[in-house]
């Protein structure tokens, strides 16, 4: 057995000085590497109130009373403030908010935007406490000939869930992750660096109770 | 000479008495005046030309989701053969798969608004049942889509309506064309009458809606039919019908 195994290790190293030494060893050489990489798509969003000068209320036609912006409203930024405003009549807030987008996304992006909660009534506060803001606050892109009663889409309140009351924005992770399709206020088929204007319009019903109402618009911008 | 007189004092009898009822036509002011404004969603709908039922049903089909199911368990089975490298799935396909989009949300708007009590409900309000209207192609009817309440306390009153906006010029937006077309919505009083009539459309002074006595109340529905003619886009319109309140 010991005899055995002796030639089995001397087999080995014969095998072993055998083999041929790598034919690049100690010369240079030549090739390529095909390197496959990925950019990450990014997207960045900033959304301005008040954007433009000229922003605020119009209509009312018929209340008796004319809008005028809420010392809430500045130039640039603030509030969204309608002011004082007539229960049963429309109104519209020009210049309400602008929505810039920049993104490397060649297959563009989508935005979202929803409120928060509904319409929220304090001072006094009414009973109910909220007001639903469908079919009572509602966006349009902007334009310098839009009225009160220009074709416009309702806002709707977010299935998701409000941070901090909708003042920190909105948590998805709970509905699929991203608002529903039905929010799209709008949609940009390529990358860029672009900007959108929306009005809103304030289509008071004549069961909405006298009070002071707020509501957040949250909006979201979602890569294709 | 006495029938000459005679025809001549007729004559300033019925020129009284038509003056007098002009003048209680021209008497009549709006004291109050609002808008109904009703949104008005076409979707897409294209109705069928035909429709031939199957002779036979068809075999029932294994659901979607479990032939998702055997595909991400085991890609390479059966005699499909699907490109991959390295490993099976650089993203797998469905199953509830998340696919990482990039997403940001900026600082929300913060919207506000004072309500104040309106001095006109006293005599004139609108009730909305369906402030939007989602249409197919062709017609339909909404029953009750909105009320109208009326009250005056010191004289009889009249209501009447009008598109808002309308005018005797041949166009106009989708549905409340201008005059002469023809409005594409149409109104009942259904209390008064189930005859619907298109809206009218060359602005004021409109047509009489109903008309009350002084200090009656009154309630009542508005049916709406709307027809979306095949040549309209899908899209989003606006319909405004301004209700004036009329009183001596």
């Amino acid at each position: 057995m010991r005899e055995y195994m002796m030639r089995a290790t001397a087999a080995l190293l014969f095998a072993a000085i055998l083999v041929p030494v790598p034919a690049g060893a100690g010369t240079t050489a030549y090739g390529s590497a095909n390197v496959n990489y990925k950019i990450l798509p990014s997207v960045h969003a900033q959304v301005v109130p008040n954007y433009a000068a000229g922003f605020g209320p119009q209509g009312g036609f018929g209340s008796g009373s004319t809008p005028a912006a809420g010392a809430g409203a500045v130039l640039n930024g603030g509030t969204v403030d309608f002011g004082n405003v007539v229960v049963g009549y429309q109104y519209i807030y020009k210049y309400a908010a602008q929505v810039s987008v920049q993104t490397n996304d060649s297959a563009g992006f989508v935005v979202y935007a929803e409120g928060a909660t509904d319409l929220n009534g304090s001072a006094p506060v009414p009973s109910p406490a909220t007001f639903p803001i469908f079919h009572t606050l509602y966006w349009l892109a902007s334009n310098a000939s839009n009225t009160a009663f220009t074709p416009a889409k309702s806002f709707v309140r977010t299935a998701g869930n409000p941070i901090g009351g909708g003042a920190l924005g909105i948590d998805y992770s709970g509905v699929g992750g991203k608002p529903a399709p039905g929010s799209s206020v709008w949609s940009y088929a390529v990358s860029g660096n672009v900007s959108q204007g929306f009005d809103y319009q304030l289509r008071l019903p004549g069961s909405i109770p006298t009070s002071q109402f707020n509501v957040y618009i949250v909006y979201t911008v979602i890569g294709n | 000479m006495r029938n000459a007189n005679i025809a001549a004092l007729g004559a300033l009898a019925v020129l009284a008495v038509l003056a007098g009822l002009s003048q209680a036509d021209a008497l009549q002011s709006v004291r109050a005046t609002k808008d109904e404004v009703i949104t008005v969603v076409v979707t897409p709908s294209p109705a069928p030309i035909g429709f031939l039922p199957r002779a036979v049903p068809p075999a029932p089909r294994a659901p979607a989701a479990s032939a998702i199911a055997r595909l991400l368990d085991d890609p390479f089975a059966g005699p499909r053969q699907i490109a991959s490298s390295g490993s099976a799935w650089d993203v797998a396909p469905g199953g509830g798969t998340l696919v990482a989009q990039s997403s940001v949300q900026p600082g929300p708007v913060p919207v506000q608004f004072v309500a104040k009590p309106d001095p006109n409900s006293l005599y004139l309000k609108l009730i909305d049942h369906t402030p939007e209207l989602d249409v197919p192609y062709g017609t339909t009817v909404f029953p009750c889509a909105f009320e109208v309440y009326t009250f005056y306390d010191k004289a009889t009153y009249a209501l009447n309506d009008y598109g808002s906006g309308t005018a005797k010029s041949g166009t106009g937006p989708y549905p409340i064309l201008n005059f002469p077309a023809t409005s594409y919505l149409s109104w009942a009083a259904p209390d008064f009458s189930s005859t619907f009539a298109a809206y009218w459309n060359s602005g004021a002074p409109g047509e009489k809606v109903w008309s009350g006595a002084k200090l009656q109340a009154q309630q009542h529905c508005i049916d709406l039919t709307i027809v979306v003619p095949n040549a309209q886009p899908a899209g989003t319109y606006t319909a405004v019908i301004q209700y004036n309140l009329l009183v001596n």
